[in-house]
């Protein structure tokens, strides 16, 4: 590097104290408080534990009218929602901030640092900009569909968290058809979208709202097709059921006890990102072709809202698949038979099932950070795809090798069915040969620093 | 589009080798040091302090050395410096320069006029950074029309002209100048096909002398609010005469509107010295 | 253009028209492209250009002749020391003046890093409107670090104002020699890493291989010039072929797209003649830098610049091509016409003939391809 430049390089400032405690406190403490809430309320989802819980209280539920508890039980279940909600606005915010920082990083620049420790509160003081100014709506737009649009898109994404899971009984509702239904209800955010465009009225926003229909639509085919490697795998539809016929060690994730696993694997991730519209196949709101794409018109919260869904996908396309490829909450050493000892036999779970619990959040939301960033790390490296690519990708390679990896899942369960030291073989070769592939990565990107003549600096992070 | 086998498999191969490539250089820029500075309360010193010696920035005028040859205004292709020369009323033989006006706004910092300075009295300087809520402000007038300079005897044996340290000049002034401070009032814009009045400064008195009650007006009132320091205390004098101001004719002409300001002036300039004591806002915070 | 508009009123079928630009992400500065598309396939794209008109020719026969030359920075503010060293050898012609050796070896040193300067941001724009961000940062970092050179040779970062009739302005500076070296040395290496980054990038490449194919000859046809008519497989360099200043001096290749990745003439072989076009500029920076000559960096030119009645026509190869300055001369100090013949105004034509067929991402492609920049072609 040149020198002058070098010389230039401003040195990392101290930060108050004060400032890094406060950035500290929000930056772990929201989401923990989120979270937490999370823990205390989901198991409190089912009627009878709720009954449980306010027994051990001293009110007894049970010999109230049936609509009375219906009507507690509603609140609750609307109060988790509620923290269900912000939690996902919390996670999409701080993903603005990680994602800025990151991308900074990777380009030579320094990133968010002004509000707060490291810049961390700017995705709040983005927010409250965004709050205050003025709601544009354009005069030739149709105005109904064009102030509904946020909200589908919007309910779309939130419905995602009810059958998205968090740990080991952390989970709004266990649906049976879980993963079914979270592909059904990802399709009502394409329906926000398109109306977005054609409200618009601008041909700017049409042509990203065709594109974004166009691309959700076809990229759910080869995503189902992905998805069904793992639920084929474990028998079930139901989330946390997938999560539970996998183990806690990489050899007993899906991804690598089927040697087609983590084909299955990229081909969802793919699939992930056309749906969620991130680069590469951020077409819909390509900004060097269609300025920016159906949101061409939005200000205000209404562009908020579209953006809180965007960065909030990362986490549902993150969480998804870490559920279903990656164990999602299995905690090592700790098969059901501790959790249900744990539990005991009582009424109310003991305290070392709660420990438990936490235990399995924080594997869980540690995975689906790695995954995330993952998605982030992708977006900031690669260019666009055309839109005529996008389609030939989805239908010559993703599908096809989507409906591959599906027969020949099907016939690698028949040989489990018959030899299952198949499956222990298969998961330590891939996660053999994902070690080495991560130490030669590793070693590239070490290498890539000395080949420019830099040297490995953290010092300005 | 037909495809073969080998482009298919291949198009397979080469997505996950480039992107191999692309994603360990990516990562790899993570334990990297970022090259952007952070302009301009976090930089380790001043910008201008790191800028090279020969960054053409606002021009600076020493008018100790300023043989009044009028190269620069020549050179200047769009006419942004104005000099007018005339002779000292108290001695004949002296030429004084009565102004040497620079739109440092309208500057396109090219440096065609610093080449032709025999003393190098006009000089580029690293200064830049000069935001001004009026743009007038940034006329900058190295001569005062009330105490126009005598030009500079060049010294055919000297072995360098004595000139202040670069950039000090523009730095006071600068430093002087609160950016919000009001716009000096010109006179309103000469018809066209007026003489230009840095050419001939006589028409250009003559010109001031046809609106001078108008001009003259807010003079005294301007003097008091101006609570701008020494370097700016010929402002309400400006605003009175900015063309030419002890020219005889401009003076006689204009006697009865100009005589308060121009009295005033001095006046006050030491009272002004005083306010001056105050903080005046500097344009760029520097790093403590 | 009214005609288009006349069309839209009985148009019965999905074709609509876009107004890509003047304020469009990727149109590079204020140009204005009349698309009209049939959903997203082109059926033409009309350029619409002059909002960045500014009579800079007109300004040429108004000041004299020395002070047109900070004028000639804004004709392509991006590599403007092409454009002072073009108009410098123009009236030099006129004047018939003998710029000293070391003149010419410092025009070619600046030119050659400006040259370096003004494709990094070609090539950086061009992934940017591909869609990959962080290359094109890449490219501007390295950028900066020329400007920073460029600015301590002359003073200025962007309108250099460098150039001299006669000659240069500036000697080089103490130690800049070593700094600029010190550069290249670094600058070869990131070459590769930003291959390896973005330009092998099967994506990237997928984008621009076999897109907007310009045929060599129809490039001719169209008076491109420069790295678009290289990229058409058509080996022509002034530098090489007409050589001017010190450029006879130097060993250097003429990179020529050859179809790397798709045909010849393809949107890919513009942006990697580019690439390559860099290195070659840092070796002649390399060699400039060994065989610098000592003496003047001024020939005697006199006071005020008065030709004799003439004219002079002067091509010089600018980063976005052959760029010429016709200088007519009447005798005064004031030149009686300054004509500037620039490459982006050219290749600015040939979107209407090359976009029917193409999708709204390859008129992108297309676009930043040619390396258009707006105030050139308005100049």
């Amino acid at each position: 590097m040149n020198a002058t430049i070098q010389d230039l390089s401003a040195r990392p400032r101290k930060t108050a104290r004060g400032v890094v405690l406060a950035t500290l406190a929000v930056g772990f403490g929201l989401p923990t408080l989120l979270l937490a809430a999370v823990l205390a309320l989901s198991p409190l989802s089912k009627p009878a534990m709720l009954a449980a819980v306010l027994r051990a209280a001293g009110v007894d539920v049970t010999t109230w009218s049936p609509n009375a508890q219906y009507v507690l039980w509603a609140v609750f279940m609307v109060v988790l929602a509620l923290i269900i909600v912000s939690f996902a606005a919390v996670v999409s915010g701080m993903t603005v901030w990680w994602e800025m920082r990151v991308s900074a990083r990777m380009q030579s620049r320094i990133g968010y640092n002004r509000v707060g420790a490291a810049g961390f509160f700017q995705w709040i003081a983005d927010a409250v900009k965004l709050l205050f100014k003025e709601d544009l709506i354009p005069a030739e737009a149709d105005k109904l569909l064009f102030r509904a649009s946020p909200y589908f898109v919007l309910t779309g994404f939130a419905l995602v968290f009810v059958a998205l899971p968090f740990g080991e009984s952390l989970i709004a509702a266990d649906l049976n058809v879980g993963i079914f239904y979270i592909t059904a209800v990802t399709a009502l955010v394409v329906v926000g979208i398109l109306i977005a465009g054609w409200a618009s009225n601008s041909k700017w926003a049409l042509f990203g709202g065709m594109r974004s229909a166009a691309q959700v639509i076809s990229y759910e085919i080869p995503s189902g097709l992905a998805a069904m490697v793992p639920v084929m795998m474990s028998g079930t539809l139901s989330m946390q059921g997938i999560i539970r016929s996998q183990g806690a060690w990489p050899w007993e994730w899906h991804a690598f006890t089927n040697p087609f696993g983590l084909v299955a694997f990229g081909i969802f991730f793919v699939a992930q990102l056309a749906e969620g519209n991130r680069t590469p196949f951020d077409l819909p709101e390509a900004e060097s072709e269609l300025v920016a794409g159906y949101l061409s018109e939005y200000s205000s919260f209404r562009f908020a809202l579209f953006f809180l869904v965007e960065f909030g996908n990362l986490w549902v396309m993150s969480a998804i698949a870490v559920t279903l490829f990656f164990g999602g909450w299995q905690v090592p050493f700790a098969g059901p038979e501790i959790f249900a000892a744990a539990r005991g036999a009582g009424e109310l779970p003991g305290a070392g099932w709660w420990g438990l619990q936490v235990l399995s959040m924080i594997v869980f939301v540690t995975k689906t950070l790695v995954v995330l960033n993952l998605v982030v790390w992708v977006r900031w490296t690669l260019p666009r795809i055309r839109v005529d690519q996008m389609m030939s990708l989805c239908w010559k390679y993703l599908v096809p090798f989507a409906f591959v990896t599906f027969v020949a899942t099907l016939l690698w369960e028949i040989l489990v069915a018959r030899a299952p030291v198949a499956s222990d073989v298969a998961g330590g070769v891939m996660v053999a040969a994902m070690v080495v592939a991560a130490f030669f990565f590793a070693r590239q990107t070490r290498q890539n620093i000395s080949a420019v003549g830099d040297r490995v600096d953290f010092t300005n992070w | 589009m037909p495809q073969t086998v080998r482009e298919y498999t291949g198009a397979i191969r080469n997505t996950v080798k480039s992107f191999w490539h692309g994603l360990s250089i990516t990562l790899s820029y993570l334990a990297r040091r970022p090259t952007t500075i952070q302009y301009p309360d976090r930089t380790p010193m001043p910008v201008r302090d790191m800028l090279p010696p020969r960054y053409r920035g606002f021009l600076e005028v020493d008018t100790a050395i300023c043989t009044g040859c009028q190269a620069c205004e020549r050179a200047c292709p769009i006419n942004c410096i104005q000099i007018s020369l005339e002779k000292d009323p108290a001695n004949p033989k002296q030429r004084v320069v009565t102004q040497f006006d620079i739109d440092e706004a309208k500057c396109m910092f090219c440096g065609l006029c610093v080449e032709p300075c025999p003393t190098g009295s006009i000089q580029h300087t690293r200064e830049f950074e000069a935001t001004h809520r009026h743009i007038r402000n940034l006329v900058f007038r190295w001569s005062d029309p009330l105490k126009p300079f005598p030009v500079y005897k060049v010294d055919k044996n000297a072995e360098y002209y004595p000139r202040v340290p670069l950039g000090s000049l523009v730095r006071a002034r600068l430093e002087t100048l609160r950016w919000d401070r009001p716009a000096p009032v010109f006179l309103p814009p000469e018809p066209p096909g007026a003489a230009k009045p840095a050419a001939q400064p006589k028409a250009a008195a003559a010109a001031a002398a046809v609106a001078p009650a108008k001009a003259a007006a807010p003079a005294p009132k301007a003097a008091p609010t101006n609570g701008a320091p020494a370097a700016t205390a010929e402002v309400p004098a400006v605003v009175a005469a900015p063309v030419g101001a002890p020219a005889p004719a401009a003076e006689k002409a204009a006697a009865p509107a100009k005589a308060p300001p121009a009295e005033k002036a001095p006046a006050k300039a030491p009272a002004a010295e005083k306010v001056v004591a105050e903080p005046a806002v500097t344009l760029t915070p520097e790093t403590k | 253009m009214d005609k288009l508009i006349l069309r839209r009123v009985d148009r019965q079928n999905e074709e609509m028209i876009l107004n890509f630009g003047p304020q469009h992400p990727s149109t590079h500065g204020v140009i204005n492209f009349l698309v009209e598309t049939d959903g997203e396939v082109l059926k033409r794209a009309t350029p619409d250009v002059g909002y960045l008109h500014r009579s800079i020719e007109k300004i040429g026969e108004l000041v004299g002749y020395p002070g047109f030359m900070p004028y000639t920075d804004r004709v392509d503010y991006v590599a403007a020391m092409f454009a002072n060293e073009g108009y410098a050898i123009a009236v030099e012609k006129l004047l018939k003046l003998e710029v000293p050796p070391r003149a010419q070896w410092l025009r070619a040193i600046s030119c050659e890093l400006c040259r370096i300067a003004s494709h990094l941001v070609s090539v950086g724009t061009m992934v940017m409107d591909i869609g990959a961000f962080t290359p094109m940062l890449h490219g501007i970092r390295e950028r900066e670090t020329i400007n920073d050179l460029i600015e301590a040779l002359c003073g200025a970062r962007l309108t250099y104002n460098y150039h001299r009739i006669g000659g240069v302005a500036f000697d080089l500076p103490e130690g800049w020699r070593d700094k600029v070296l010190a550069f290249l040395d670094h600058f070869d290496r990131f070459l590769v890493e930003y291959d390896r980054l973005i330009s092998f990038n099967e994506i990237y490449i997928k984008r621009l291989a076999n897109v907007a194919v310009i045929p060599g000859p129809m490039a001719v046809n169209y008076g491109l010039v420069g790295p678009n008519l290289r990229g058409s497989g058509v080996d022509w360099d002034v530098r090489r072929d007409m050589p001017y200043g010190a450029y006879p001096n130097f060993k250097f290749n003429v990179p020529v797209g050859k179809g790397f990745y798709g045909v010849s003439g393809d949107s890919f072989d513009r942006y990697y003649v580019r690439c390559l076009e860099m290195a070659e500029s840092s070796k002649i920076v390399r060699q400039a830098l060994e065989t610098l000559p000592e003496g003047e960096i001024t020939a005697k030119v006199p006071r005020n610049i008065k030709p004799e009645a003439g004219e002079a026509l002067s091509r010089v190869e600018s980063a976005r091509g052959e760029m010429a300055y016709y200088v007519v001369s009447d005798g005064t100090n004031k030149a009686y016409r300054v004509r500037v013949r620039t490459g982006s105004f050219t290749a600015m034509c040939i979107i209407e003939d090359i976009s029917p067929g193409l999708m709204v991402a390859d008129l992108v492609a297309l676009i930043s391809s040619l390396d258009v920049v707006a105030p050139e072609i308005d100049r």
